[in-house]
């Protein structure tokens, strides 16, 4: 792989369709039987939470499931198929949440190119972006609340034009 | 038969189990590890017939496990259910003694191919 390759922001390797079509997969899977991530934007909730999983490679940046804290315990209930009166706790939230953000991460790592390594789930405020058009964001619901999906290059991911090396 | 379920996610083991009995594999002992180095150190003790780790795991990797199982001369069936299946990383499981790789998110039907052979 060249440097100019290596340095291709995420929008030169992954669309939002790809990103989708893997969190199509997701949430049936994880989420429950018939439980959707709906592409159509909502409006945004005053509080977020996110959890993210860092992918460092040729491409170097991080998959963000952002979404308000009663969606995150939602979430956890859904994956933990609870039913009240049994209540999730902020324990079993940041392991689901997690959890998700390291399927989708997992599997959009292994649609970019070159082999790359994928760190262990974080959460709390999602990390700072790098470069303006190293961001691949899906907005969208699920049960009709705010969540959104993005793959975005790190802060102080290498820049193309300070990364070539002079022929 | 009695299968170690390893995963540092406490939600992901409860899911896994979950699949297992949604593939009809609810007649076995269930035990649970949360990283490689504790699935490694329950081998010995528990002799589990089959291992279902996860990849990518703080203390102890699931390749290490492998690895470090294989070193000390054990070949308890070993399978990874993880987030990663690109081809590089089935290589890497198959080269060292994986009998195969669940990539998530899975299905109970992706069980079932893999475990009908293992577990029948």
């Amino acid at each position: 792989m060249t440097t100019a390759e290596s340095t291709q922001p995420i929008t030169a390797l992954l669309d939002a369709e790809t990103v989708l079509g893997i969190a199509d997969q997701v949430w049936p899977s994880l989420v429950g039987d018939g439980e959707v991530f709906v592409p159509v934007p909502a409006p945004p909730p005053a509080e977020t939470v996110s959890a993210w999983v860092d992918i460092t490679g040729p491409w170097t940046g991080s998959v963000v499931l952002t979404c308000a804290p009663a969606t995150a315990e939602a979430l956890t209930a859904s994956v933990l198929m609870t039913r009240p009166p049994v209540v999730v706790d902020d324990e079993d939230v940041e392991d689901a949440l997690g959890e998700l953000a390291n399927v989708l991460g997992g599997n959009i790592k292994s649609v970019l190119p070159g082999e790359s390594r994928l760190g262990l789930p974080k959460i709390g405020s999602a990390p700072s972006q790098g470069r303006l058009d190293d961001v691949c964001r899906v907005a969208g619901q699920w049960r009709g609340q705010f969540l959104t999906i993005t793959v975005q290059g790190a802060a102080d991911a290498p820049h193309a034009e300070r990364n070539e090396v002079p022929l | 038969m009695k299968i170690l379920v390893t995963d540092d996610s406490r939600v992901m083991r409860q899911i896994v189990i979950r699949t297992l009995r949604q593939a009809g594999f609810d007649d076995h002992d269930i035990i649970q590890a949360e990283n490689g180095r504790e699935a490694f150190e329950m081998v010995g003790a528990e002799t589990p017939d089959l291992i279902l780790s996860d990849w990518n795991m703080p203390e102890m990797t699931g390749i290490e496990c492998l690895q470090a199982l294989r070193a000390a001369g054990s070949q308890v069936p070993f399978g990874f259910v993880t987030s990663e299946g690109s081809p590089e990383m089935r290589e890497k499981a198959a080269n060292a003694g994986a009998l195969f790789l669940i990539a998530k998110p899975f299905t109970e039907d992706t069980f079932k191919d893999a475990l009908d052979g293992v577990l029948a």
